[in-house]
């Protein structure tokens, strides 16, 4: 249970990180991010099995492509509508629909989307079998911690992010374009969600409705851990993750939905800015 | 210019009456169903290969012509989420009125659709032989005024029959290997975990331990939990029960985990070749209940190679689903022989016809209980017939009923 505890956590965090990152840095809560999950799934799978690209190239050319797609959302539609919440909310909303819908349409429906592993196999850790590609998981996630610690800490792009989520007019005036840092961040994030999308989904199928979920369980895990926090989102996603496996083992299977949303509700209640957002907080000490 | 007159009046008439007359020659079929969705997919085109068949033979004969058949496809979307009933029932509709349909087949996916598709095909005197839906409230409805629902047939496995392959299943496995622990993973959806809370019925029963139930919300893609509940209970069986996409990692977790179980159940996604494709040795080892025979070639049963290798012919793709289409293949045959053995289109006679219907199929023998479902059976010489596949290095090895099986179980390797 610790392992497979573990890794649904790391699995949850993964999902979550480039959601994360696009609200923390341009306050747009991209809800368009489970549609670009599973356009990243598929596109990796024509990739490989129409165009017949190595599999590395399919994924880093992915990687690539989906966060172009994703800057060009914020540069063509987001811009319009930014600084209106519920709009924004509306559009990217509307974005993952057409995105998933058309998917549909077009004929991806079935089992048989599916990306190879890194690796094949499992390996004994602690009395259980763990496939390697799960392990993997763990690795990228403590990687991309660290590289996005790197990342907004000692590159002047990076700082640039930070800079903007911390305060707009004041990074305005120091030289820095907040569309330009804005369209960037959507398109980083929608990056991790492709990265996300690429490590996770060997480990079953590619469909239509995973979209749906992943957007659930990242937001949940945003939501809980406190909107734009990158260790908010960390410390979320072990809770969810541990009360997910828990729930499962010893409870029953079908309550392991509710527990992300049992997760919302209770910390909105509770702490609505989340556990370490800061956003709103003072709002809430008023 | 009285002349020119005169003679575009003829040609108006004789085109007029030349296609009306190539219109009557038809008999148009329907297919009302969800095209998108495996199932309905297969159904259509198996539908179309005998209607080609049956044409290429110059169509069937109705008292003294003979008539071409013809398909009009209707994507319903009634198996898709969140599509209303009433849509469905709006299509058929569309095809009776429209189209002219003579009859309809495949037919709907969700039970509800059919059992009220049932009242619009009696109102129509539409004759209908479905090959999806599986309630057996179909037959209980159909008893309940057999006047009014005499139009509806359904030629494919019910739920109870199901239910009765997967028994028969289990009671093989504890003949052969002496296992009695189960621990059953169902889809959270109504028709898996009925058929799941039937068969726990049955294990406790018939002296089985059942270890655990968990029923798993729809695009769950983690089963390690219950994996691991189920291997440190030490059970000897997984019974799972799925139709979902990501259904496929139960089993590769189970391979991964190295679970010492067999996977001996029913999961749709893993029924046809692709699946190998898919997720490769990974689902190496498991047993999944067939719906109906004739998908894949079967050697004890010769019907089922001629209409596997004429489907790879005419479609240039092998069948994926262990559901559907073998019986509407033959469905549009038990159509034309009920019209032929009627000699009239009359539908109340082709009724008579189909209820008296004794044909060897694809599926097996075909012949209709009063409730006008197809009679199933375990050998396909006495009626029609699913089975029992196992995976076995690539190949789909039939291991049970022993009247069409080619191989025995084989255990996993890390069960050995």
């Amino acid at each position: 249970m610790l392992i497979y505890g573990l890794i649904n956590s790391t699995v949850l965090a993964l999902m979550a990180l480039g959601f994360n990152l696009t609200f923390g840095i341009s306050g747009v809560a991209n809800f368009a991010y489970g549609a670009i999950y599973v356009i990243a799934g598929f596109l990796t799978w024509t990739l490989i099995n129409h165009l017949h690209l190595p599999y590395f190239l399919s994924a880093f050319s992915t990687i690539i492509l989906i966060g172009i797609f994703g800057a060009l959302i914020y540069r063509y539609i987001i811009t319009r509508i930014r600084g209106l919440i519920i709009s924004e909310v509306i559009a990217t909303f509307g974005i993952s629909i057409v995105i998933l819908e058309f998917l549909r349409y077009v004929g991806f429906i079935g089992f048989k989307y599916s990306l190879p592993p890194f690796i094949e196999g499992s390996v004994e850790l602690m009395g259980a079998y763990v496939d390697i590609q799960r392990l993997i998981i763990i690795g990228f996630v403590i990687f991309l911690i660290i590289a996005l610690y790197l990342f907004t800490h000692y590159t002047r792009i990076g700082r640039a992010f930070r800079g903007i989520a911390q305060e707009e007019h004041t990074s305005l005036s120091l030289g820095i374009n907040p569309e330009w840092i804005a369209s960037l961040s959507m398109g980083l994030g929608s990056s991790l969600g492709a990265l996300a999308a690429i490590v996770i989904l060997p480990l079953g199928t590619i469909t239509v409705d995973g979209g749906y979920d992943v957007l659930i369980n990242a937001l949940s895990v945003c939501i809980v851990g406190g909107l734009g926090s990158t260790f908010g989102v960390i410390i979320a996603s072990f809770i969810i993750g541990y009360a997910q496996t828990i729930t499962a083992t010893y409870l029953a299977a079908h309550w392991t939905m509710i527990v992300s949303l049992a997760a919302i509700l209770l910390i909105l209640v509770i702490k609505p800015s989340g556990l370490l957002g800061h956003q709103k907080e003072l709002e809430e000490r008023v | 210019m009285k002349r020119f007159i005169v003679f575009l009046f003829v040609v108006s008439a004789l085109t007029f009456f030349t296609s009306s007359a190539m219109a009557q020659q038809y008999i148009t079929l329907g297919v009302p169903t969800s095209l998108k969705l495996i199932e309905g997919y297969e159904g259509h085109k198996a539908a179309q290969l005998a209607v080609e068949e049956i044409n290429a033979k110059g169509g069937v004969k109705v008292g003294t012509e003979k008539r071409l058949l013809k398909i009009e496809a209707l994507d319903i979307r009634d198996g898709e989420p969140g599509v209303p009933v009433s849509e469905a029932l709006l299509g058929i509709e569309k095809l009776i009125l429209d189209k002219k349909i003579y009859a309809a087949v495949v037919g709907n996916f969700r039970s509800e659709a059919l059992l009220a598709a049932m009242d619009i095909y009696s109102k129509y005197k539409v004759i209908n032989i479905g090959t999806i839906a599986m309630t057996p409230k179909f037959q209980e409805k159909v008893l309940s005024d057999k006047e009014k629902y005499k139009y509806s047939f359904r030629n494919c496995l019910d739920s109870k029959y199901l239910a009765g392959y997967i028994q028969s299943m289990m009671r093989f496995i504890n003949k052969e290997f002496g296992y009695n622990k189960v621990y059953i993973a169902t889809q959270d959806v109504l028709w898996a975990t009925a058929t799941g809370s039937l068969m726990e019925k049955w294990f406790k029963e018939n002296g089985w331990q059942v270890a655990g139930f968990d029923k798993y919300p729809v695009g769950a893609t983690d089963f390690s939990a219950g994996l691991l509940k189920a291997k440190s209970a030490g059970v000897q069986v997984i019974m799972p029960v799925f139709d979902m996409p990501t259904s496929g990692i139960l089993v590769k977790q189970w391979k991964s985990m190295k679970i010492p179980a067999f996977m001996a159940g029913f999961i749709s996604p893993l029924m046809g070749s692709k699946a190998w494709k898919t997720f490769g040795k990974d689902i190496d080892g498991l047993m999944n209940v067939v719906f109906e025979i004739g998908y894949f070639p079967i050697k004890a049963h010769p019907p089922s190679v001629k209409f596997s290798e004429a489907y790879v012919k005419r479609w240039k793709e092998d069948i994926q689903s262990g559901h559907g289409a073998a019986p509407a293949y033959d469905t549009v045959y038990v159509l034309a022989n009920a019209i032929e053995k009627a000699g009239t289109l009359d539908p109340d006679k082709v009724v008579k016809a189909i209820q008296e219907t004794d044909m060897m199929g694809v599926v097996g023998r075909i012949k209709f209980d009063n409730g006008h479902q197809l009679i199933f059976g375990d050998n396909p010489k006495n009626a029609a017939v699913g089975a029992v596949m196992q995976w076995q290095n690539g190949k789909m090895a039939v291991v049970w009923p022993p009247s069409i099986a080619s191989d025995k179980i084989v255990k996993p390797e890390w069960m050995k």
